[in-house]
This record gives C-alpha cells, structure tokens and sequence, in this order.
C-alpha cells in the first residue's frame, strides 16, 4: 500500500516552481498535505529509510532529488537501511 | 495499406542527458554511436510515423488515476517538462490521430481496453532517445504508455499479446503510412532503491540472447521469473516484449550492449528482423 498524501507531496515537487518553493519553506508546503505525524516527522527529518517503504521509489528518489540531497547520499542512506538487497550485480 | 518500415529499441536515462557534460568521453562516444546508428536506421526506413513504447515517469499519471495501457490519438503532444530536458526540440510532438485512433478501436474490438489521452506529456522515456538519434525529420508520434511504475502491471505474457494485437492493428490500417516501432527502457536498473546504481549485467545478457533468438515461450519465461529481481527500472523490458512479439518474434540485431553504472542503466540498443 502506497501512503498517497506523501506520494501527493512527492508528485507535486515535480513541478520545478513548486520544489523551489519548498526548498525555501518547507513547512508552509507541508501545511497543504494531510500527512500522518510520523510521515511528517520523517519528511522533515529527511528519514529516507522511513519514507522509502510508505512510496514508489521513483517518487521517492524524485522527491531527495528535489530537495538537493546528492544521489550518493541517497543511495547511502537506502543501502544503509536495506544493506543486502540483492546477490552480484555490478555496482556503480 | 500501413507497412511497418522498422522495428527498434533504446535504453533511456535521466543521466544521460543531466549529466552528460560530466560522462566519460568513451562512454558518451559509445552512447552517442549507438543512438546515432538507430537514428540512422530510423531515417533509412523513411518512417512517416513512430508508435512509441515507453512508461510514464509520472509526468501524466498519479495514483488518482493509473491506466495499465494509454494510447495518444491527439494532433499533438506535449514535449518533456523535465527541467534537464528543456533543450529538447519540438516543444510539441506532432501526433497521428487516426493511426492511434485505429490501433485503439483495434484493442477495444479485441481483448485490451486501453485508456486514451488527446494529449500526452512525452517525458525523457521517449525523448531523450529522439533527442539522441538525431533524426532529420521528426516523425508523428503515436505514443503508448504503458505503466512500469507501479504495481500491478501488466504481466510479460499481455505485453506479448499486446504486441501481437499493434502488429495486426498496424497491418489492417487502410492508409498508406510507413510506420516504425520504437520502444524505450530497460535494461536492468534500479531507482531509488537500495541496489540503485547496480547493473544486473548476467540478467541483462540472458535477456538479450533470448531477444536475439527469438524464442517467445523462453523469453516470458525469463521476464517473468527474472526481471523483478533485476530492479525496478527492469520493469520497462516490457517495451522491447511488446516490440518482440510486434516484430513477430523473428530475432533482432543488438547493437551495443553498456552496463553503465554512471548513468545507473544498463543499456541496450536493438533493431529487430522483420519479415
């Protein structure tokens, strides 16, 4: 099941002018999306691992790109909470 | 009567065209080769219309409202919004309304029921591979969407029957039009999951072997059971099965093959045998 106000949000920033207008103010962004606390709580606290299993990974992965988080540390943060995924695959 | 002129398929990325001033020069040289020939093969068929396969990166579709399968019948489309596509040209992607029109009657008198759009986004999925094969002349667009985003999605056995119902639908189409089918996407990649950036490079070659002979029964069999675990980017293989069973299973000719962790993909480019 997909959390679909976090999927909302994350769908939204797409829009190039809506992602800078949350860069700027988060908060005041968030105030328009129905979020559970604890989504809310991750969210600001940029809890990849927490959000990762709420939405689809390409929203998830479009949402850190628009809030300027470095895919590095994005994949990091998803190897991080998830460290065995899959056997022998090339890895970049 | 419509011929179907030509059957191809290419790998898609953001990074390929975000980052494509920080790629290595052998990488962009094999990319930009490998499009260049597709485009050239393209221009060779003189196709007057491309049926384009590829997913929706949720440029025209949300949870809201998902089709498994969209066909663009409108006069136009929508050129890509993403900002690291603005230089792509035309802004708007001259469509074929009643090619697209026909293969939808087509589906709906048969066993699909395909969603349709008058207007479509054309995201990077099928621009950014126009955009590289450099062509001369862009052709109309009659897109087909096809979700390979969210599950569920339309199993590898429908993408075979589904391409078998374009290839009938392009055959019985009463005007004369060139047309040729480019589908986009794959292979193995993962987005924004823990193996992102990881290449499943053994699943990529056994699926491309299994291309290049043909076999269909081997094929869905292989995408079945191995493509969900060769990330969720593999999801767009569908694209090249529906292209498969369009061409009629006949084999193609692999262009180049990149595992290319750089832009997360690996990448495959492919022109199939027809007739």
């Amino acid at each position: 099941m997909r959390d679909y106000w976090l999927s909302k949000l994350c769908f939204d920033l797409l829009e190039p002018a809506r992602a800078r207008e949350y860069r700027q103010d988060r908060e005041a962004v968030l105030k328009r999306y129905p979020l559970k606390p604890e989504v809310r709580a991750a969210v600001l606290d940029d809890d990849v691992a927490f959000l990762a299993r709420l939405i689809n990974p390409y929203l998830l992965r479009f949402y850190f790109s628009a809030v300027g988080m470095p895919d590095a540390d994005f994949i990091a943060r998803l190897r991080a909470a998830d460290p065995n995924p899959r056997p022998a695959a090339r890895r970049g | 009567m419509a011929e179907l002129v030509g059957i191809y398929a290419a790998s898609h990325g953001p990074l390929i065209a975000r980052d494509w001033h920080r790629l290595s020069d052998a990488l962009k040289g094999r990319l930009s080769a490998a499009y260049g020939e597709l485009g050239r093969r393209l221009s060779a068929s003189a196709a007057e219309v491309i049926v384009g396969l590829a997913p929706d990166h949720w440029t025209n579709f949300f949870l809201d409202n998902l089709p498994s399968l969209c066909i663009g019948i409108g006069e136009e489309h929508g050129g890509p919004p993403e900002p690291y596509m603005r230089d792509f040209t035309p802004k708007a992607l001259t469509g074929d309304p009643e090619l697209g029109r026909h293969i939808l009657e087509t589906a709906l008198t048969s066993e699909f029921e395909p969603a349709l759009s008058y207007r479509l986004r054309l995201d990077h999925g099928l621009c950014l591979p126009l955009s590289r094969m450099k062509l001369p002349r862009m052709p109309r667009i009659v897109p087909i969407l096809i979700n390979e985003l969210e599950p569920p999605m339309l199993s590898y056995r429908r993408c075979f029957a589904w391409g078998g119902l374009l290839r009938r639908a392009i055959a019985s189409y009463a005007k004369p039009a060139r047309v040729a089918i480019l589908a986009t996407g794959g292979l193995s990649h993962s987005i924004g999951e823990p193996t992102m950036g990881e290449i499943d490079e053994d699943f990529d070659r056994r699926c491309l072997d299994a291309l290049a002979r043909g076999e269909e029964s081997e094929l869905i069999d292989l995408l079945e059971r191995g493509a969900g675990r060769a990330g969720n980017g593999a999801h767009e293989i569908r694209n090249w099965a529906v292209a498969h069973a369009a061409a009629g299973g006949r084999g193609f000719e692999l262009l180049d093959y990149l595992p290319a962790p750089e832009v997360y993909v690996g990448c495959a480019y492919a022109a199939w045998r027809l007739a």
